[in-house]
């Protein structure tokens, strides 16, 4: 992890266009990343992309970041990828529908669905909604703090701290 | 995994804000629990070739990005110049308006025709019967000199006063 001064450093060279910053910026943060979307859709090839698509918008937006938590505007353009992400994924599964309804024809979902290959944690945080467990992986990868991550949502810090409870119990839960 | 912000927070001490010291106490475990199963399942790690691939993306998103400040300053340069010129333009039409001389600003109630006109006698009608009748008089006059009229002249001299006090009279009666 780099230290504060060499992370200022290295955003100053990004908002100049050095490629090497930008570079270093990638091992900093996408083992990271990776993690927050692999567990937000449990599918490794999906993660993928998402990760090439943050930072590629991160190059078209890095002039637009004015200091603070670089973790909080990072994660904060994370958590919009995935929510497109999502509402893609929706639209894709509404023409499935569509499709299915026109072909009338008994498709049937792969057989080798997302659990398959997910480990133990992932099929557990599967069970989740997909809000609670946004909300668990950005405050684990992320490392905001809670009054980070209120602000992130717009939301008050006490709302914020009763839904991550309520998320943490339910993965107890889960693991019991 | 580095905690920089999250250590600096208590969560019992957050949580107490809202809750008992008690509901505190248990939501704190709850957290350390939950992170305690995060890290004991750490998610994979990307692929070098996909951090490779998206470093090379990253150089490619770059060079557009510099077309694109190069092509941005190029209009900005043209835009300036565009602005430049037509000021420029504007200054010069009006620095040839304040060298031009000043026109007469005439009252409306005079026509400018009137006013500017050398034939005084054809704008007025008065003016042109007083020049009728002054021309009558000069010729009269003239033969007057010429003794023309010989066998009366002091009655033309006569008729000569009455009509420059008739001439005088409707004159000043317009």
């Amino acid at each position: 992890m780099a230290k504060s001064e060499d992370l200022t450093r290295i955003i100053t060279g990004c908002k100049k266009g050095n490629a090497e910053c930008f570079s270093q910026l990638v091992d900093i943060y996408s083992r990271r990343c990776y993690g927050y979307f692999y567990r937000l859709t449990g599918r490794r090839e999906i993660s993928d992309d998402l990760l090439s698509e943050l930072f590629v918008k991160l190059v078209q937006k890095i002039g637009s970041y004015k200091g603070g938590s670089f973790e909080s505007w990072l994660f904060r353009i994370a958590s919009n990828i995935f929510h497109d992400y999502l509402r893609s994924k929706q639209r894709y599964k509404k023409l499935l529908e569509v499709q299915k309804k026109q072909l009338e024809s008994e498709v049937t979902e792969p057989k080798h669905s997302e659990d398959d290959r997910a480990d133990k944690l992932q099929k557990e945080l599967n069970k989740l909604d997909a809000d609670t467990r946004e909300l668990i992986m950005l405050r684990f990868y992320s490392q905001l703090s809670f009054k980070e991550i209120a602000e992130m949502r717009s939301e008050p810090i006490g709302t914020t701290l009763s839904k991550l409870h309520r998320a943490v119990k339910r993965l107890r839960e889960l693991r019991e | 995994m580095n905690k920089r912000s999250q250590n600096d927070e208590d969560v019992k001490a957050l949580f107490e804000q809202f809750v008992n010291r008690e509901q505190a106490e248990q939501a704190a475990e709850d957290f350390r629990e939950a992170e305690q199963i995060l890290r004991s399942y750490p998610a994979p790690e990307p692929d070098d070739e996909v951090t490779a691939g998206i470093k090379s993306q990253i150089a490619w998103a770059l060079l557009d990005r510099k077309e694109n400040v190069f092509k941005r300053k190029a209009l900005k340069a043209v835009a300036v110049a565009a602005a430049f010129i037509v000021i420029g333009a504007l200054s010069v039409k009006l620095l040839e308006k304040q060298s031009q001389p000043q026109e007469t600003v005439y009252a409306s109630i005079i026509p400018r025709a009137i006013w500017e006109s050398e034939d005084i006698a054809s704008d007025d009608v008065n003016l042109a019967t007083l020049t009728a009748e002054i021309e009558q008089i000069k010729d009269e006059i003239l033969a007057l000199q010429l003794g023309d009229d010989g066998e009366n002249g002091s009655g033309i001299v006569e008729e000569l006063e009455m009509e420059f006090i008739e001439i005088s009279s409707d004159f000043w009666k317009g």
